[in-house]
């Protein structure tokens, strides 16, 4: 209990003193920027999953070419698995005056297994949990609109009639299959035979969907891999591809990188402080000794001020967090209409391991070399405080490197950072005293010149520290900085204004010329039209399971390479007769698919044998069609194909979309307008919630800086007091300390600029994958901001100096 | 006349208390004299030396330096006037840690850009006998040797008037009487004035005049 109070008397006396105030704010901030962070990006993840959980329908999803599946899976009788299944297929539908083709989705009476249906009807608008009824469809406002139909109208579909019963506003799996292209009708399941649409040999998809615990769901997709056949897929949850999740994947990536900035300049500044705190209890410690405290009783009592000073920090920093959070997720509500899911254990387990981290590797090493001191110290001021200053570096770095991890949890990611820093920072200090030379006899006090590079040679440690802690400083800060400039800067361009809007699939040949006139004449721009076919690809060697390809592709045939792809490996087509194909990466990746490899393309009945020409990237973010596979034209002459395009219909001319149905029926047109609104939407709102990261982040560079000098100027003091009692001028302290610190803010700045275009190269490189640019007003800004933030602040220092009497000063 | 105090005071506020620390001090130097201010702790002899010196300003009174009116001078003004003409030696040394013996001695020349630093402050190094020293940093060097490299240092600044607080304050008494001893030996080769603020009887004895404080007051 004595302990207890002694121990909380102390901490509240260094409270009210302020000589805690850095740690604190450090600490604070650290906590606040981790926790919103973590919490936001938490119940944005749970948001995103319960998204996708919907657009996919369920749990899990198996889609077949046949129906010999649900007998299968019937007899397997899984526990605690809900099981729904739906047919699609494109069909012809007709009004009383209209014909439109369009994609069928029937469902059973389990359908929707995941969320609601938003629906309207005479009645206004309604939710459904429900499949249609029997002899009823729904369709979207585009269908209806097209079929000029009314609520209660009939409509003909195969050789069936049924009634239009709602107009379908929202469906929970939007992502079903490969007819979702068309307007969209949803009917009874047990209505399909009366049709007879679906005959042998017609093209249609069986989807099959699940909903259940993670382990039973395990087991369902176990089993389908071993019924899997040619031409079937297996979608599971958490492997969101769409742009909409890469757009917040990489918001995310955004998110972490700024904590991860932000905490590491809190660490560096708790670092200084603490070696601060422990300088000023030297004497406290040794006095405690000599009244007979033992170690391991002093150890406790300041292990008791680590515990006071977490909670008080967690209990600032989890409110400022939260309060962080809330503000992230208010920008972005647009986009989430109903309230976030709560968040999870692991923002406040972050959280805390990010104290923990930043008090066992910068404040613990600092406060069990001070629990060494003699109590011989009590008698004799000289008596040495080994500082012990390797043990605390290698500390602290064993620290860093543990934040790096716990944020990027990329092994290689951390270690180049890490690695980066250390040799930036070595070449820094190498460089400070290649420049600085040896000292010359004397302080060259005659001038403030001599004197301030004097001070910059005899100060040679220390001023090498203090130039580490703004190197990363500003260099960490000029990443965040550029971050939300150049690199959300190119992001948000990469969605020109112009870009394609609409995509149309299902064009004939014989539509081909009329309708690329027809888009002409009403001045729209479209991109190329490429001939699409549906094919199988496999490989020659079909034994091996690892090299089987069992799926079906959409594959073109052109001479040119697309816009924004890149050949990665071989060549592209040349004017030779021997062309091959080209595939996509992640194909050459996942089917293990190298230069020179034979593929068989089954089109239909026909088999054509080709080879591997090369490799390439594509930029699925394009809104242009993109295609895993591109075959030489001289390979698919024979082959009937439709084709596809992609146009950009001005806000003021969409009713060109519903005419150019009209005019070609067989053509399916529709608009990603709303994703791409979407889209462009969220990169708004994560570059505001981003310029509040750099806000934070830049404070915690200025707090690193202030208290870098702060530790530096405790010793100038007494050398101002000294000197000014010796005759010199305030003028001459003050000249020669601004001139000392601009240089060492330039020197500071220059290396901050190199840090910066190192990390900057990573994070383009490696966290966003794209390629790298180099941004020229780095190079400025770096010293710029080094000369203005350590002269501006070197200069409130030292104002603060000597406005004190000397006497004063030297009585301190 | 090296040092001429009229009517000092000076007052410090302590939240709404004003505390009188000196009231009605006044006397006189002559160039060459030396001059011992003695009295109790907290009797207002360190206040007072700092007023002398000009490194603080008196409430009312006047203080004439070598014949300039300190009382009137700004901190610049008579930060200069302390280059010029003031030497000093604390009771706590107040070596700049960084420097070598021979670069804190060094400090006053250089500070008055003089030709030759480091040969002045060689000779006065060897005047106080740590010659053999001069590459050692204050923390290499015993208490007494500090303080005689603080008397060098004080000495090599070619001051009119030589101010000491507690000079052997923090000494042994064999390292006292030699500080002591060097400090009046090495004021004799000039005509230095020397103002000793001290606690020793022996050292105030030696002093051509004396003043004893109390309460801020002189007494005697």
């Amino acid at each position: 209990m004595m302990l207890f109070n002694l121990s909380l008397k102390i901490f509240l006396r260094e409270l009210r003193s302020g000589y805690l105030t850095s740690i604190l704010v450090s600490l604070v901030l650290a906590i606040t920027i981790v926790s919103g962070i973590s919490l936001f990006t938490d119940r944005l993840e749970k948001a995103l999953s319960a998204e996708t959980e919907e657009f996919l329908g369920g749990n899990l999803k198996f889609e077949s070419n046949q129906n010999t599946a649900k007998s299968k899976i019937q007899r397997q009788n899984f526990q605690d698995i809900d099981f729904m299944e739906m047919v699609l297929f494109a069909s012809v539908i007709f009004s009383e005056e209209d014909m439109q083709l369009s994609s069928v989705k029937a469902v059973d009476n389990a359908y929707p297994l995941i969320g609601e249906l938003e629906l309207q009807n005479k009645s206004g608008k309604f939710l459904s949990k429900e499949s249609p009824e029997l002899g009823t469809v729904w369709m979207d406002a585009r269908l209806q609109n097209l079929l000029n139909l009314s609520y209660g109208d009939k409509i003909f579909l195969g050789d069936s009639e049924f009634i239009f019963a709602a107009t379908i506003l929202y469906e929970p799996d939007r992502a079903s299959g490969n007819f979702a292209f068309a307007p969209k009708t949803i009917m009874n399941f047990e209505d399909v035979d009366s049709t007879n649409i679906i005959q042998p040999g017609s093209r249609v998809e069986y989807n099959y969907l699940f909903k259940g615990p993670e382990d039973e769901i395990a087991n369902v997709r176990n089993y389908l891999e071993t019924i899997k056949e040619n031409g079937d897929d297996i979608e599971v949850l958490n492997e969101d591809s769409s742009s909409l999740g890469r757009t917040i994947d990489r918001s995310e990536n955004f998110f972490l990188l700024g904590g991860l900035i932000a905490v590491l300049l809190s660490a560096c500044t708790i670092g200084i402080a603490s070696q601060r705190f422990t300088r000023r209890h030297v004497s406290y410690v040794a006095m405690l000794k000599t009244l007979g405290m033992k170690t391991r009783q002093i150890r406790s009592m300041y292990f008791l001020l680590f515990v006071f000073m977490t909670l008080l920090t967690l209990f600032f920093g989890l409110i400022l967090g939260w309060t962080l959070q809330s503000q992230f997720i208010n920008l972005m509500s647009s986009y989430f209409p109903t309230e976030l899911p709560p968040p999870g254990y692991y923002p406040i387990l972050i959280t805390c391991m990010t104290v923990l981290i930043c008090q066992f590797g910068f404040i613990y090493p600092h406060i069990t070399k001070l629990i060494t001191i003699s109590p011989m110290r009590v008698l004799k001021d000289d008596v040495s405080f080994d500082y012990g200053f390797i043990p605390i570096f290698l500390m602290g770095l064993a620290a860093f490197f543990l934040l790096l991890y716990l944020y990027t949890n990329q092994l290689t990611l951390s270690l180049i950072i890490f690695f980066g820093v250390i040799g930036f920072s070595a070449i820094g200090i190498g460089s400070i005293y290649l420049l600085l030379g040896k000292n010359k006899t004397g302080l060259g006090a005659s001038g403030p010149i001599l004197l301030a590079l004097s001070e910059l040679r005899r100060r040679k440690f220390g001023n090498s520290f203090q130039i580490f802690a703004f190197t990363i400083a500003i260099g960490l800060t000029l990443i965040t900085f550029s971050a939300s400039q150049n690199l959300l800067g190119s992001w948000q361009t990469s969605i020109p204004e112009d870009s394609p809007n609409n995509f149309a699939i299902n064009i004939t040949p014989q539509d081909k010329e009329n309708m690329q006139s027809f888009l002409q004449e009403n001045d729209i721009k479209s991109k190329p039209f490429f001939p699409v076919t549906n094919a199988i690809i496999f490989k020659k060697n079909e034994l091996s399971e690892d090299d089987k390809i069992d799926r079906n592709f959409n594959i073109t045939w052109i001479e040119e390479l697309p816009e924004q792809n890149d050949i990665l490996k071989g060549e592209w087509f040349d004017k030779s007769l021997n062309n091959g194909i080209s595939v996509s990466e992640d194909i050459s990746e996942r089917y293990n698919l190298e230069i020179g490899d034979d593929v068989f393309i089954k089109v239909g009945e026909e088999i054509i044998k080709s080879y591997v020409q090369s490799t390439r990237t594509v930029n699925w973010d394009s809104f242009s069609p993109n295609f895993f596979i591109i075959g030489h034209p001289s390979l698919f002459q024979d082959i009937s194909s439709t084709y596809i395009t992609s146009f950009y219909i001005p806000s003021d001319k969409q009713y060109l979309a519903a005419d150019l149905m009209r005019e070609f029926r067989t053509v399916s047109v529709f608009s990603i307008e709303e994703l791409i609104e979407q889209i462009k939407e969220i990169i708004e709102q994560v570059t505001q919630a981003l310029n509040s990261i750099l806000l934070l982040t830049s404070l915690s560079a200025l707090f690193l800086a202030f208290s870098a000098l702060q530790d530096g100027f405790s010793v100038r003091k007494h050398q101002s007091a000294v000197l000014r009692t010796l005759g010199a001028s305030n003028t001459l302290i003050k000249q020669s300390t601004l001139f000392e610190f601009t240089l060492l803010g330039f020197i500071s700045g220059t290396l901050g600029a190199l840090v910066a275009y190192a990390g900057i190269y990573f994070i383009e490189t490696r966290v966003f994958e794209t390629s790298a640019s180099f941004y020229p007003e780095i190079s400025i800004m770096g010293p710029l901001l080094g000369i203005i933030v350590v002269s501006s602040l070197c200069y409130y220092l030292i104002s603060g100096i000597t406005k004190q009497s000397p006497k004063k000063l030297l009585m301190q | 006349m090296i040092l001429e105090v009229n009517k000092l005071r000076k007052e410090v506020s302590s939240g709404d208390n004003k505390l009188v620390i000196l009231d009605d001090v006044s006397f006189n130097l002559l160039e060459g004299q030396s001059l011992a201010i003695t009295g109790p702790s907290g009797s207002g002899k360190s206040t007072l030396l700092g007023l002398l010196a000009g490194l603080d300003t008196a409430t009312s009174g006047e203080i004439y330096l070598n014949g300039e009116a300190l009382h009137e001078l700004d901190e610049e003004q008579r930060a200069l006037l302390r280059k010029e003409k003031v030497g000093f030696v604390f009771q706590s040394f107040e070596l700049l840690p960084s420097l070598t013996a021979l670069e804190n001695v060094m400090l006053p020349s250089e500070l008055k850009d003089e030709d030759e630093p480091e040969e002045r402050a060689k000779y006065f190094l060897d005047r106080v006998g740590l010659k053999e020293r001069e590459h050692h940093y204050p923390n290499q060097l015993s208490g007494g040797e500090q303080q005689r490299v603080a008397i060098a240092r004080a000495f090599a600044c070619s001051a009119k008037i030589l101010f000491a607080d507690e000079p052997t304050g923090n000494l042994d008494p064999k390292n006292g009487k030699m500080v002591s001893d060097l400090l009046f030996e090495v004021n004799s080769e000039t005509d230095n004035a020397l103002v000793v603020v001290t606690h020793d009887h022996d050292l105030a004895d030696r002093c051509d005049k004396k003043i004893n404080l109390k309460l801020g007051k002189i007494v005697e």
